[in-house]
């Protein structure tokens, strides 16, 4: 596909640049298309949720506990009678919030700490250790200990699960700098008489994170499932403010009587892991055959 | 005549799982302002060792510059601090590589890569650099410079790269280039422009090439002087005319036998190819005398006592052989 879109437009007066190209093919990618909408539609109703809701999420009305989804309710009431789509609607603000910062800030981790230790063989050798006695743990584990110890809050989740996952986007980072460092272009950067951090941020960085953003994207959608279990396990995001986990967590109780309070959120979770996965295999196969064709 | 570049004695090792291995051994050769290097030899013979330890950018912990000196502008570049040799890489001593494929960042636009050195060794500004980036590709034989500028890497042809290349290794008018190669992984009629251009750069701005080559054809038409390596060691080094007429190392004689002729021999049987029987010897295996000793065809018992020295037997012809008894010599 590469081969014939060159072709054409080689005949073009301009050429486009090659970002605008990636982001052509990202965009006709099918499982992309479907994952970034579905995230996105997520993503506007948590933004907009005081606009699609009236209510407040923790208002509660104890005369209509336990209400099925109707005309008034549209996901239902649960036991203190609060509105479960209001609550959804905010628990994703939450949700997608946490999975967000998660992403970004164990990728950014995972890209400093894989260049360091791809350059610096010194530093490799104890860095890499230290990755994986973390990785030693499952992650879920490791994100819960670290809360318990920081204290059930909204930024004890972020840091533990940060930190959870920043071993793999290292791991990442670091086999593919390996593997470009050693590439004639880095090469001649040095014989050019390129210093060793513009060696670093320009030439290995860019060719390097391909694998990364692919990894953060599941990230994303790991970190709602685990932020979700946290909530659930009762030290995550503390009530009365909802979490996805949290709605889940109050509605267990309940369940065989009110289904519809733990469905809801579930779905949230559901959707929202679904389409970043989508949005991250669009990204994987747009990304990988960059080095096929283009190499 | 002083030499812009002096390379004296060096010897770099290798570190493989049976200890430190030489990989080059006692390399001395002078490059003089404007001159027109050649070196040839076979795969693994130390050609790129010896260009990359130039720069000092050998691998760094896998292998070491056991001794010697290189000397440019009356200083050792082995004892210079990093900061200086990053002021000397890319300024006044230049490199391109083999592979053209691989040797741009694909990220990066051509512009992008070009200005690079111009904004590292000369400061200039974006739109300058932009200018000179587009100068360059001019000078290079690139048509439409001012569009092509802006393109990626994964546009342009093997030849076009490798111009693209040749562009960014001359951006600031360096004194010596070295040319590892350049044109072997592209085919025959793009090899010969390549060529060409470098033959003309090398006119235009004054500065010395030392080509590396196991292509003895490319050699042949490029150099004024040829350097021959064998096994890490230099063992013939004479003018270009010397060197093809009347070589004087039996490996040399070897080289210049195995080049395919496409003229029949004697009743039109067409010539067999003549290789030179054996292998290289594996550089972790020290051979006692003379590397080249057990191919030979004029080895004698003295030739694997010891090795003979790199000696001067003509003006600018030197020469890594014991005389030979009742040959030539």
């Amino acid at each position: 596909m590469t081969e014939a879109m060159v072709a054409t437009s080689a005949s073009g007066t301009l050429a486009p640049r090659r970002r605008f190209m990636l982001l052509r093919r990202l965009a006709t990618h099918r499982s992309f298309q479907i994952g970034f909408a579905v995230v996105l539609l997520l993503a506007l109703a948590a933004v907009f949720a005081p606009l699609l809701s009236g209510l407040d999420p923790s208002a509660m009305k104890v005369r209509a506990r336990f209400k099925p989804p109707s005309q008034a309710y549209l996901f239902g009431t649960d036991m203190f009678g609060r509105d479960i789509f209001t609550r959804v609607l905010y628990g994703a603000r939450v949700s997608l919030w946490v999975g967000l910062v998660v992403a970004c800030v164990s990728g950014f981790l995972g890209a400093v700490i894989g260049i360091l230790a791809a350059q610096f063989r010194a530093l490799d050798a104890l860095v890499m250790r230290l990755m994986d006695a973390l990785m030693s743990f499952p992650a879920i584990l490791l994100a819960l200990g670290i809360t318990a110890a920081l204290g059930p809050r909204m930024e004890s989740v972020i840091i533990a699960l940060s930190v959870a996952y920043v071993p793999a986007g290292v791991r990442i980072v670091r086999a593919s700098a390996l593997v470009v460092r050693e590439l004639d272009y880095v090469q001649a950067a040095r014989i050019a008489g390129a210093s060793q951090l513009r060696i670093m941020l320009r030439h290995i960085l860019p060719n390097s994170v391909g694998p990364l953003l692919v990894h953060m994207s599941f990230v994303f959608a790991y970190s709602i499932l685990a932020e979700a279990a946290l909530s659930f396990l009762g030290v995550g995001v503390q009530p009365p403010t909802s979490s996805w986990g949290n709605i889940i967590a109050e509605g267990r109780d309940y369940a065989t009587q009110a289904w519809w309070v733990m469905l809801f959120p579930g779905l949230g979770i559901s959707l929202a892991a679904l389409g970043l996965n989508l949005l991250g295999d669009g990204l994987r196969d747009v990304l990988d055959p960059r080095l096929k064709g283009v190499g | 005549m002083t030499a812009l570049v002096s390379v004296q004695d060096l010897t770099v090792q290798f570190r493989t799982d049976r200890g430190w291995i030489t990989a080059i051994e006692d390399v001395s050769f002078d490059i003089a302002e404007g001159d027109c290097l050649g070196m040839v030899g076979e795969s693994g013979s130390g050609k790129s060792v010896t260009a990359l330890s130039m720069l000092r950018l050998h691998a760094k912990g896998s292998s070491r510059i056991v001794s010697g000196r290189i000397v440019h502008a009356g200083q050792d570049l082995l004892q210079a601090e990093e900061a200086e040799l990053r002021r000397i890489r890319g300024r006044d001593i230049a490199m391109v590589f083999q592979d053209p494929m691989s040797s741009l960042n694909p990220v990066l636009t051509i512009c992008d890569q070009i200005s690079e050195t111009l904004r590292l060794h000369q400061g200039l500004s974006r739109p300058q650099a932009r200018q000179r980036a587009i100068e360059l590709l001019d000078l290079v034989r690139i048509p439409d410079a001012r569009r092509r500028v802006d393109e990626y890497p994964h546009r342009l042809s093997g030849g076009m790269r490798q111009r693209v290349m040749i562009a960014i290794a001359i951006a600031c008018r360096p004194r010596l280039l070295i040319a590892d190669e350049p044109t072997t992984a592209l085919d025959v009629t793009i090899q010969a422009q390549v060529l060409e251009l470098l033959r003309e750069l090398r006119a235009e701005l004054g500065m010395a090439v030392l080509l590396i080559s196991h292509d003895l054809g490319v050699i042949a038409e490029f150099a004024r002087r040829v350097i021959v390596m064998y096994a890490g060691r230099i063992v013939e080094e004479a003018p270009v005319g010397t060197l093809f007429r009347a070589p004087r190392h039996p490996y040399t004689e070897g080289l210049m036998a195995a080049v395919p002729a496409l003229d029949a021999g004697p009743n039109d049987e067409p010539l067999r190819l003549q290789a030179i029987p054996g292998r290289i010897p594996d550089p972790s295996e020290p051979i006692a005398g003379c590397r080249f000793g057990p191919r030979c065809r004029h080895a004698q018992a003295s030739c694997h006592a010891a090795a003979p020295a790199l000696v001067s037997i003509a003006d600018g012809h030197r020469l890594r052989c014991t005389p030979r008894s009742g040959g030539s010599a």
